[in-house]
């Protein structure tokens, strides 16, 4: 923050408070009315001062269930989650969470305890030097060092954490400066970052661009979302009529219902949408970042087209893959000003539709077991517009991409860039919490649950309504399907089938829980999860052999799919 | 062959390890670097090459613009920010 000085600014009100206390006003100031947290040594006077506030503070079983509850409740609610650990452990336990908000550009206020000043530096009992840990991971970071920079440091934070391209930030807060008191805090810096006039010249050509394509498509990315940007794109999408493909979490930024949607696109994206990146002349990302999951091999990646990038993160045009032309821009503001003339695409809107219907996912897979995807996708049908699917990794996770409705991309809840097992519990309470009248389902997998499965206790403690629907295939799924087809059938550390009883774990925590084995059981149960008046879980047990297909094989261009 | 990166540094937590882990973590070599200055800014050159071809200057320039407690100098108003050595 370059603007930052040491300038100290008195208080009207200049009664000495303490630094914890500061924090606690400083965060109900900017709106945080709930928290996710756990206690411990170094940030005792922030819970001594959480006491007296408005704020309402999840004590979660383990910090990495606060950082990745404070990733869902802002992929929700569009406002920065907080997440409150102590020194050493409790701080190394927010990084997974905090890399998860990172790689999916979620703003995330991170705080924690940290020794006092005068033991920094000496490997004190619970020291860790988290500032150093999470650098790479972080938008920014402040260890504070004055106690009269604690709400300048708060507000400074949130800024950046919403600002621009989202992330995470942390706040390091030292014992002595918490339980310190002063009568002086300085007025927080803003460095603002966002260029404020769009590139007209580079709009109107990208405009010439779309309207001379052949063969447009609309790649759609997680960004969109982001820049609160959804109806927009969707206008834009409706007075063009280009189809479009989404990325992991781009899904639901145009219905997923849609005529001219054709699905997620890569690894594990449906054939439409590979076949008609791999045919388009010009491919407009919006919001998007050329990931590896989403490109397969770059090189042969829209061999044909070519690209008008938009986004808001100037560092993410031409990173991966060269743009044509390159919009640094609001989405928001971007889109509206589109409004290309003379299209001549009705040949390739046909097409991409006749390949939608060809290569649509039929779900009469023969047998008695349960099909996870039909499950799924009656799911998502019968829970309606308020679904919102906080999803785990895995199997399952792809599972939910490619067979699930969205309406809206804030109701797909899923650790796209980090892929990490264990946000599903965590997401779903906080998604529940922050939306207590939608349908909020956890879909997650054997492997996945047992990463935080503790997290059942929050659910009871609070009595919070998350319904579980989880997965089990006694296997780590996705591992044990890549071992099948490109480790030679060795399947190395995959095999789960000795998990516990998970109907007898959930109600050991004080859940309702249920088993299902059979296909003709999943109406039931489906009813039976939604209309539980508390926390529920329900065992879906699925055959280990299911693969997710179709799957691009490492190394490949995204047209040579794999198929059942 | 070399790139010279120009900055200059806020006297934040951290500022100096922010901008050479990017720098490496972005897939660079530093080849050498001086840093001069007192007092709340210091100033910093950073010799940087890229491990290979697929790294590109210009990105690197932009992922150092977006740090906080960092700005990267730009001699001469249009002139390209990094120089070559």
């Amino acid at each position: 923050m370059s603007s930052i000085g040491p300038a100290h600014i008195p208080k009207a009100d200049d009664s000495p408070r303490s630094g914890a206390r500061l924090l606690i006003d400083a965060l109900e100031r900017m709106g945080a009315d709930t928290v996710f947290g756990y206690p411990g040594g170094a940030i005792m006077p922030v819970y001594d001062a959480l006491t007296g506030s408005s704020m309402r503070h999840i004590l979660v079983r383990h910090e990495q269930s606060a950082a990745f509850a404070a990733d869902a409740w802002a992929r929700v609610t569009g406002k920065p989650g907080v997440c409150i650990a102590t020194s050493g452990p409790g701080a190394t336990n927010l990084i997974t969470g905090i890399a998860n908000a990172a790689m999916d550009s979620v703003p995330m206020v991170a705080i924690t305890g940290q020794v006092a000043t005068s033991y920094m530096g000496t490997d004190a009992f619970q020291e860790v030097d988290i500032i150093g840990m999470t650098l790479p991971i972080v938008k920014h970071s402040w260890l504070v060092r004055d106690i009269g920079d604690v709400s300048a440091v708060v507000e400074e934070a949130f800024h950046v954490a919403a600002s621009g391209r989202p992330g995470p930030v942390l706040i390091d807060l030292p014992k002595d400066i918490a339980a310190g008191t002063t009568t002086h805090t300085r007025a927080p810096s803003f460095d603002n970052r966002i260029s404020g006039e769009d590139d007209t010249n580079a709009l109107e050509h990208a405009e010439m661009m779309i309207a001379k394509a052949k063969k447009p498509l609309l790649y759609v990315g997680g960004g969109v979302s982001i820049a609160n940007a959804v109806p927009e794109l969707r206008a834009f999408a409706r007075r063009t009529g280009i189809p479009s493909v989404a990325t992991l979490k781009g899904l639901g930024a145009i219905p997923t219902d849609d005529p001219a949607f054709l699905g997620m696109l890569g690894m594990h994206g449906t054939k439409a949408a590979n076949h008609a990146v791999q045919e388009c002349d010009l491919l407009i990302c919006v919001g998007a970042r050329f990931d590896d999951r989403a490109t397969g091999k770059l090189s042969t990646f829209a061999p044909h087209a070519r690209v008008i990038h938009f986004d808001i993160d100037p560092a993410e045009i031409g990173k991966l893959r060269a743009a044509d032309v390159s919009i640094t821009a609001d989405l928001k503001r971007a889109l509206p000003a589109l409004h290309p003339v003379g299209m001549n695409t009705a040949g390739w809107i046909s097409h991409t539709r006749k390949m939608k219907d060809e290569f649509a996912f039929t779900y009469d897979a023969p047998g008695e077991g349960i099909y996870a995807p039909k499950l799924l996708k009656d799911l998502s049908e019968v829970a309606g517009d308020s679904f919102i699917a906080a999803c785990d990794v895995g199997q399952h996770q792809m599972w939910v991409a490619q067979h699930c409705r969205f309406m809206h991309p804030s109701a797909h809840l899923t650790s796209g860039g980090l892929g990490a097992m264990g946000y599903g519990l965590p997401a779903g309470m906080a998604a529940k919490l922050a939306k207590p009248n939608a349908n909020v389902v956890a879909i997650t997998g054997d492997g996945s649950i047992m990463m935080n499965i503790q997290e059942l206790a929050t659910l009871k403690r609070y009595g919070i309504a998350l319904k579980i629907l989880l997965l089990d295939n006694s296997s780590l799924g996705l591992v044990r399907q890549w071992q099948e087809l490109f480790y030679d059938r060795n399947y190395s550390e995959t095999n789960l089938s000795d998990n516990p009883d998970f109907v007898q774990v959930a109600q050991a925590f004080g859940l309702e829980a249920f088993r299902i084995t059979r296909r003709d059981e999943t109406e039931g149960a489906i009813q039976r999860l939604l209309a539980a008046e508390g926390p529920c879980l329900a065992h879906v047990v699925i055959d280990p052999r299911e693969n997710v297909w179709p799957l691009v094989p490492p190394g490949k261009s995204n047209h040579e799919m794999m198929e059942e | 062959m070399s790139k010279t990166i120009h900055l200059e540094l806020d006297r934040a937590e951290g500022s100096l390890q922010r901008i050479i882990g990017l720098i490496e973590r972005r897939g660079f070599h530093i080849d050498g670097m001086t840093m001069d200055g007192e007092g709340a800014h210091r100033t910093l050159a950073v010799h940087v090459r890229p491990y290979d071809s697929s790294r590109q200057i210009d990105v690197l320039s932009r992922q150092i613009d977006k740090l906080y407690g960092v700005r990267r100098n730009v001699p001469d108003e249009g002139a390209v920010s990094c120089v070559m050595q």
